[in-house]
């Protein structure tokens, strides 16, 4: 096990994908020009100064190598260790096969593009847009309610509808998001990531409102991007749901609410790294953790107070005032109790085990090797 | 349960879920247009008894209680934040409490005080009629099998379903991954507690996690997960114009919901109306999606009756609240007792005939499967084993004919033969 | 069938090609077993046959792969959905539903089938693989082979021509093994389906074999009849090593074959002392490091192990055997005081593990689990070994020792989980001996190791035992235990069904005799190292 395996003969040379018939699996679904992404020409800038051979090259005269996922020089690691590491004979089918794990130890460098694993075109982002902001109105209409009684009859329903609408436009935000074709790796992370997030649920649920939903979705939307974040938040809480059959009016609410915990997370900013990023993501959790109740709270805000004592929402009366008697009826409801214990929970999770969860993360996504160039030719 | 009542000629199958969720929100329906206690209790009552009737043995069927319980909790916390936060409105006052109140940031909030009667029934009743409301989704959840509910998604939310699929499939392992590593913590001292102890269990399942999530992606890929057709520049053109146009219908109708000003057809026409466009936009891009579904969920019959009953039974008070909605809202001011008119009590019967009128149940065959691997733990296998030892040489080469039944056998899981989780609960230890 | 075509396969971080220049054809309805040790490429080139190589993995494939004619650069995977199926090592990772029957109907459902024809299918296949009665069954509480046979029909149901099988039965006993490949010779007999597998328990498959493909370890492969390959194969099952030391031609693939040629080795043998097993006592004072008397584990009311005694002695190696939920792991995890323990004594030295802390415990008695990554959660193996010394408070750098000793050259920046299985169980047993216990328990430590790994462990094993330490051990793995053990245990039911030395116990039984034994027997010779000494004995004597 040499540090310097990296030798020239590396075929794939670039004579040869270019003469074969290059394909590459799941181009299709990778954000051409996605944000924050470095562009080919620094990728491979970088790749030059490491004493690598052409390979990924090879791959880029096909699709190009826009779809960088690895930290550029980051290769510090044994070379041939195929041999024996990584290709071990259980439990890691596709490990034997996938171009293993390297050594989490150093990460010497931020990997700068993070596996967009589920891209957020132009389009999307649109829907997106126009979803939350209708989603965001469902959450918070008792702030904007018209005073009239005619409206006053239609506030009453609102919220039924509200009900009725949301799950077509959450439904509608996870097709468009899903349209490119999320590949398998991607949505088998999904799957168990949900599982993972919907498992844990129950295990801090009715412990002093200890919450473990968003430690786990607030780290893997930080790892695997936005719109990753977004569908994990839906997927997680409905899984959850199903689990425990606990679907009921408030689930789409809850689902649109971590989703958006979920984006958040992955919009972050990308270039803290190390202690900071901890730091930054346990505010975050604490952030998120307050947002959620706050929001859950103003939607069932209607439904607890009802319309007709101090704490209710008064049709026609100015926002700040509206918005003024929930504060307060959020402080006393939940946000000492609940929202504070959640968001304790996630400060404290992340804190402790937050930089190994993101390495095994990490490791995963470099072993999933999302966007690994691939290439044939006929020899 | 449902077995007492054996019904002859009508075989036992599994509603489709989606009869049972529209006949639950037809019943819902009916709930939201009263806040009279006794109908609402009725409805109660008529949800309750169909579950009685139809509901299977599966673990979800069991969770029609907690929606009881949560029921009960809204009506109290409603009265109680009545009581607390009142203000004390109305002229029968019950009793009052000594009065706190809040300093000034508070919007001169008082606590406590007088209570009134009006006020607690107001509570009694708007509590009610959301508890009622939670009840019959607590029914739908009851009797709906959710694994069908998900098959019937549409096609173009076929991967996100499949992620829940995924999950719904994985988290039963991954609770017997904590239970092991947690034991298996023991073996290496264990000597960090709370939070701390929290690395050595999350690390080792989450990175077990993700190497089962590669092997399953393997295993998808092989098996043809995601083979669809792509869409043509057409087809994703018009569901692009479709989904977005009616994105922005929505918009505008939750404001014109909101804003008293706006004409009402801005209002709600016009969120249902760009709801239905974004809809009809998401069935048109899953179009592409060809696969099937096993032992697809017919509407048959029975569903299309039930749904009649539910979509019936809101129907028929919502016309009824059209017409003479005086019993429908008793009055507060004057306190009145609740009345019990003749239409809107039929129309809530309607609800009931479920119970009737769909088939029954299928029931799974022995209860937790699980066990039956281990409970035969007599029969002749002692002496296979004993008789080893005493000499019936080279029988049984490898290949030969199984001579254990299959389901003696065991194989590489993890440790014991997995057995239900109640039995691995036991087996850890603090 | 398959067609490989000078298939060189290049992964984008690795120096070597894992493949290189593979040529290969396997006819249709042939069984082709692929070999090779860990790391050899014979995952890479079963994941070839349906394009995940490169398509999933990554990397370039140079040459071509045609399935029926059909290329793997022409399209991705999924679209040889109807062609190949793909079994991988741990099926239960690789379900996507959860019940027997959904899983069955899961690639038909993404091939669009109809739900009549579908319902059929599933129907026959059920049949066909004899899980009728588990239709309805949660998978995961499913036995091992039946989980394989599930996932072998789950594929089976697009009727494809070829199925690809990654390691079928190296996880399972040898009954749940026998009904997998009764199910795979009744494939590739009765449908002629084209099966390739890749297996580490040559001698369970080898003698269905039509063709075998051998990787020696450069990328390269040599492809052969079974017998022919065997004579060169640097992996063979010790029928196959027997044969090469009798000098029998062609080799012998079964027990079989082999015992018919055997009697002349018999007869050879027939005067040579008998093989000394086991080590001198160490001692007068050989005093049993633990004993146990009348151990009761019950889950619930479930009892798993009934009043078992046992005592372990110094310097011996102990091999429990019997059929997964006989109790072994059960009695593993009581013995070592972790495990609940409902009645019975246990004493290591005069103290009973389960009433003192899990430290003091642990330098009682050490386990290694079945899953050993269950104890790792640190990102590399320095840092492993770094904790390992601070939880048993040994100076700096002992774990690290012990490990050099166990498996040389470990790199410590090395993450723990991309050790190959042998380097991650010398790693956990490191681990474990920093805390220098005197009793060592393995719960089925040869899972997923192949020969040659399975060889050093057991040397290892042994130096274990040397030194003073009482091993035992949980294991199906018959071969293993007759190079190894000194001492047989058989578990039934929770109950001991046999007790002895190892050649007593073992030779007799159908079920857990080597295949020396099987070939010799009634001679007790159980591993052909015993029977190349006893041969060279008898020539020197000559």
């Amino acid at each position: 096990m040499t540090g310097d395996g990296h030798r020239p003969e590396v075929p794939t040379g670039a004579g040869h994908g270019a003469e074969g018939a290059t394909s590459r699996s799941g181009a299709g679904e990778v954000g051409a020009g996605a944000p924050g992404r470095p562009s080919s020409g620094s990728a491979a800038a970088g790749r030059s100064e490491s004493p690598r051979p052409p390979a990924p090259e090879a791959a880029a005269s096909g699709a190009g190598d826009e779809h960088e996922t690895r930290p550029p020089a980051a290769d510090p690691r044994p070379a041939d260790r195929g041999d024996d590491g990584g290709r071990t004979p259980r439990g890691r089918s596709t490990g034997s096969v996938g171009p293993t794990g390297e050594p989490d130890v150093a990460d010497p460098r931020p990997p700068n593009g993070p596996p967009r694993v589920v891209r957020i075109a132009p389009r999307t982002a649109v829907v997106l847009a126009l979803a939350s902001l209708a989603g965001f109105a469902m959450f918070f209409w008792p702030l904007f309610a018209a005073p009239e009684p005619e409206a006053m009859a239609h506030s009453a329903d609102a919220p039924l509808i509200f009900v009725v609408v949301l799950p077509v436009l959450i439904g509608i935000v996870l097709a468009e998001l899903s349209s490119g074709g999320i590949d398998s790796k991607a949505l088998a992370m999904l799957g168990v990531l949900s599982a993972i997030n919907a498992a844990l649920r129950p295990l801090g649920a009715g412990t002093a409102g200890i919450e473990t939903v968003f430690f786990m979705l607030v780290l893997a939307g930080r790892v695997f991007g936005p719109g990753f974040g977004f569908v994990l938040g839906s997927t997680s809480l409905f899984a959850s749901a199903l689990l425990t059959a606990g679907v009921g009016p408030w689930l789409p609410f809850q689902m649109l609410a971590s989703s958006w915990v979920g984006l958040g997370a992955g919009l972050l900013p990308r270039r803290v790294r190390g202690r900071w990023e901890i730091v930054m993501l346990a505010g975050y959790g604490a952030f998120s953790a307050y947002f959620f109740g706050f929001v859950m709270n103003m939607w069932f805000w209607p439904f607890t107070a009802g319309i007709d004592t101090q704490l209710s929402f008064v049709p026609g009366d100015p926002v700040v005032e509206n918005l003024h008697r929930f504060v307060i009826f959020t402080l006393y409801t939940s946000t000492f109790g609940w929202d504070t214990g959640r968001a304790l929970t996630n400060v404290l999770a992340i804190t402790l085990v937050g930089a190994a969860v993101l390495a095994v993360l990490r490791r995963a996504a470099r072993r999933a090797a999302f966007h690994a160039p691939v290439s044939f030719d006929r020899g | 349960m449902t077995s007492r009542f054996p019904e002859r000629g009508r075989l036992p199958r599994t509603l489709h879920p989606g009869a049972w969720w529209l006949w639950a929100l037809g019943l819902a329906t009916a709930a939201s247009r009263t806040t009279n206690p006794v109908l609402l209790v009725l409805i109660i009552a008529v949800a309750g008894l169909v579950v009685a009737r139809r509901r299977g043995d599966a673990p979800w069927a069991l969770a029609f209680r907690l929606y009881l319980l949560l029921g009960a909790f809204i009506v109290f916390s409603r009265v109680l934040f009545r009581v607390v936060f009142g203000g004390g409105q109305g002229d029968h006052i019950l009793f009052t409490l000594p009065e706190i109140p809040l300093p000034a940031w508070a919007a001169g909030i008082r606590l406590f005080g007088p209570v009134a009667v009006e006020q607690l029934l107001g509570g009694l009743y708007d509590g009610l009629r959301l508890a009622t409301m939670v009840v019959c989704i607590g029914a739908a959840n009851a009797l709906a099998n959710p694994k069908r509910l998900l098959k019937a998604v549409p096609g173009a939310l076929y991967q996100v379903g499949s992620a829940v699929v995924v999950a719904l499939s994985v988290a039963p392992q991954l609770v017997e991954s904590v239970l092991r590593v947690r034991r298996a913590r023991r073996l290496r001292g264990g000597r960090q507690r709370g939070m701390r102890a929290l690395r050595g269990i999350v690390i080792p399942v989450l990175a077990d996690a993700m190497d089962r999530s590669l092997a399953l992606a393997a295993a998808m890929d092989s098996r043809g997960y995601g083979r669809v057709g792509t869409l043509s520049p057409r087809a994703r053109l018009v569901t692009g114009v479709l989904v977005l146009g009616g994105l922005v219908g929505v918009c505008v109708g939750v404001y014109g919901l909101m804003d008293g000003s706006a004409p009402r057809q801005l209002g709600l026409p016009m969120l249902l109306a760009g709801t239905a466009v974004a809809a009809a936009g998401l069935l048109w891009g899953g179009r592409q999606v060809r696969r099937s579904v096993h032992r697809p969920d017919r509407w048959r019959l029975g569903e299309v009756l039930v749904v009649c009953c539910g979509i019936g039974s809101g129907g028929l008070l919502y016309l009824t609240s059209q017409v003479d909605a005086a019993n429908l809202y008793p009055s507060l001011n004057p306190l009145a007792w609740p009345e019990l008119a003749l239409l809107p009590s039929l129309a809530v019967l309607v609800g009931v005939l479920p119970a009737w009128l769909a088939p029954p149940p299928e029931l799974s065959s022995p209860p937790a499967g699980g066990w039956d691997e281990r409970r035969p733990a007599s029969s002749g296998v002692p002496a296979r084993v004993g008789g080893s030892a005493e000499g019936t040489a080279g029988l049984t080469a490898a290949g030969a004919e199984p001579v254990v039944p299959a389901h003696r056998t065991g194989g590489g899981g993890d440790g014991e033969p997995p057995g239900p989780p109640s039995r691995a609960q036991e087996r850890t230890t603090p | 069938m398959i067609e490989f075509d000078r298939v060189t396969v290049h992964y984008p971080e690795a120096a070597e090609p894992a493949l290189r220049e593979v040529d290969l054809t396997v006819g249709e309805g042939e069984l082709c077993l692929v070999v090779g040790r860990t790391g050899a490429g014979k995952s890479t080139l079963l994941g070839a046959i349906n394009g995940l190589v490169p398509h999933f993995t990554g990397g370039h494939l140079h040459g071509e792969v045609r399935v029926g004619g059909v290329s793997t650069a022409s399209r991705p995977p999924r679209e040889f959905a109807h062609l190949v199926g793909r079994v991988g090592q741990d099926p239960l990772a690789g379900f996507v539903t959860d019940t027997v029957e959904d899983e069955l109907a899961y690639t038909m459902e993404q091939l669009g089938v109809r739900p009549e024809v579908m319902r059929k299918r599933v129907e026959e296949t059920l049949d066909l693989l004899g899980i009728a009665e588990l239709r309805r069954r949660p998978l995961r509480t499913l036995s091992g082979g039946q989980q394989q046979r599930v996932a072998i029909g789950a594929v089976l149901t697009a009727h494809p021509a070829v199925l690809v099988l990654d390691e079928p039965t190296s996880a399972l006993d040898p009954t749940a093994a026998e009904d997998v490949l009764a199910a795979i010779t009744r494939l590739v007999h009765d449908l002629g389906v084209t099966v390739v597998a890749a297996e580490h328990r040559m001698e369970r498959v080898v003698q269905y074999a039509d063709r075998l493909v051998h990787l020696p370890g450069d990328g390269s492969v040599l492809v052969g009849s079974p017998s022919e390959v065997l004579d060169v194969s640097s992996v063979a099952p010790p029928v196959v090593e027997l044969g090469r030391l009798a000098g029998w031609r062609p080799l012998p693939l079964s027990v079989r074959d082999a015992r018919r040629r055997a009697a002349g080795l018999r007869e050879r043998l027939r005067d040579q002392p008998r093989p000394v097993r086991g080590r001198a006592p160490v001692g007068a004072d050989d005093q049993p490091r633990l004993v146990a008397r009348r151990v009761v584990v019950r889950y619930a009311r479930l009892p798993a192990v009934r009043e078992v005694s046992v005592e372990l002695a110094p310097g011996a190696v102990v091999a429990l055997m019997g059929r997964n939920g006989s109790g072994k792991s059960s009695l593993l995890w009581a013995l070592q005081g972790s495990g609940p323990r409902q009645g019975g004594t246990v004493s290591v030295d005069g103290t009973d593990p389960k009433e003192v802390g899990a430290a003091e415990a642990r330098a009682l008695v050490g386990l290694v689990p079945q899953t050993p990554g269950d104890l790792l959660y640190l990102e590399t193996v320095a840092e492993e070994c770094e904790q390992a010394d601070r939880e048993s408070e040994a100076p700096e750098g002992t774990c690290r020792r012990l490990l050099d000793r166990l498996t040389p050259g470990i790199p410590p920046d090395l993450h723990p989980r991309d050790l190959s299985e042998g380097q991650r169980l010398s790693l956990v047993l490191a681990v474990q001996l920093t805390a220098a216990p005197a009793v060592v328990l393995l719960d089925e430590p040869t899972r997923g190791l192949d020969y040659h790994a399975k060889a050093n462990f057991g040397a290892l094993v042994r130096e274990l035992a040397s030194e003073g330490r009482a091993v035992l051990l949980a294991t199906h793995d018959v071969e293993f235990v007759a190079g190894v053990s000194d001492r047989v245990v058989v578990l039934a039911e929770g109950e001991v069904v046999a007790d002895g030395p190892t050649a007593e116990v073992v030779v007799a039984s159908p079920a857990f005799a080597p295949q020396v034994a099987k070939v010799l027997s009634p001679q007790p010779w159980l591993t052909v190292s015993e029977v190349r000494d006893a041969l060279a004995g008898a020539e020197a004597r000559v």
